[in-house]
């Protein structure tokens, strides 16, 4: 026994009930014509993504490059910049205030951005 | 009235394809199955208005495209397909925060033309429930969103109170409240047709 029917026996002396079975047993037989709708939805899908077969190969290649000159040129440059670096901190003393006010400009400039990111979001 | 059905392809294996390989003509297949249950359920939903109706109906394929790799199969797809068409048709009327129309005039006029000529034959009886249908179409407009789409979910697309429940997003009891609420209010709108004794209300 279907919903239906079990509805159906539940409220067999409902003239509404009635009613509303009949009217839904009528439409149920009708069939409305496609005129078009088919093709009217298919038009409306979105496009499908063309397949860019050229694309995977020219990034990898474009990697490629980028990663062998980086392994070419950085080596000798981080040497030069850590060795200028380590020359330059070395050969002057630090007092607490100087480390004491590059943290609060740190700090200063950290929150600023995190509340104009904020802000902006 | 020409259906080109190729019944031996299931609907699990037409959404198969559409999932699998992009394949149009498979969902192609699946609007035209479809279709007319759709929009005849929209047209239900609208009161009759069936431009709105054949608008929504395909917003509700076109989301269904969009959906189907989420479609689980728990529910059968003309199920899923209800639901998708009927938040579509609450979010449309959210949106313009609709009412039921009472100056519906050119709809009725359509389902006036379409119960005329179903009749056949007009025997007293047959004209009487004619003209009773007509009378709830009219009445249908006075129910709430929900209730008007409880009825037509129970009722018009033969559902269970726990498909109509996972068609309209909410628990069977409210699914049940929303047709007992609703059917209040039919009887009291139709209350000249209610037989002798009956009084309206049960």
């Amino acid at each position: 026994m279907s919903a239906r029917d079990a509805r159906e026996g539940d409220r067999a002396g409902d003239w509404l009930d009635r009613a509303l079975m009949e009217g839904s047993a009528e439409r149920a037989g009708t069939y409305i014509d496609d005129a078009g709708f088919t093709a009217t939805v298919m038009a409306m899908l979105p496009a499908a993504l063309a397949p860019v077969n050229w694309r995977k190969p020219a990034l990898l290649a474009l990697w490629g490059v980028a990663v062998a000159g980086l392994a070419v040129t950085l080596p000798p440059t981080v040497l030069d910049v850590t060795r200028e670096a380590v020359r330059l901190f070395a050969g002057r003393p630090f007092a607490l205030s100087d480390i004491a006010s590059l943290v609060a400009v740190f700090g200063a400039a950290t929150w600023t951005a995190t509340w104009l990111a904020w802000r902006r979001a | 009235m020409a259906r080109a059905r190729d019944d031996t392809v299931t609907d699990a294996q037409l959404i198969a394809r559409c999932v699998a390989s992009d394949d149009r003509h498979a969902f192609a297949e699946l609007v035209r199955r479809h279709q007319s249950a759709v929009r005849a359920c929209l047209r239900r939903l609208t009161a009759g208005n069936h431009a709105l109706a054949d608008d929504l109906a395909q917003d509700t394929f076109v989301l269904a495209w969009r959906n189907l790799k989420s479609f689980r199969q728990e529910a059968r797809f003309s199920t899923w397909l209800y639901r998708i068409a009927t938040n579509c048709w609450l979010g449309h009327a959210r949106k313009r925060r609709e009412r039921p129309r009472c100056d519906g005039d050119a709809d009725l006029a359509d389902v006036d033309s379409d119960d005329a000529d179903s009749g056949g034959e007009h025997t007293p009886d047959a004209t009487r429930s004619a003209s009773l249908r007509i009378d709830l179409e009219r009445a249908m407009r006075v129910l709430s969103e929900a209730e008007r789409a409880a009825i037509v979910q129970c009722y018009d697309n033969d559902l269970s109170h726990e498909e109509a429940a996972y068609v309209l997003g909410m628990p069977v009891g409210t699914v049940k409240t929303h047709i007992l609420r609703a059917k209040r209010k039919l009887k009291v709108a139709l209350a000249s047709w209610a037989p002798e004794g009956e009084g309206g209300l049960a």
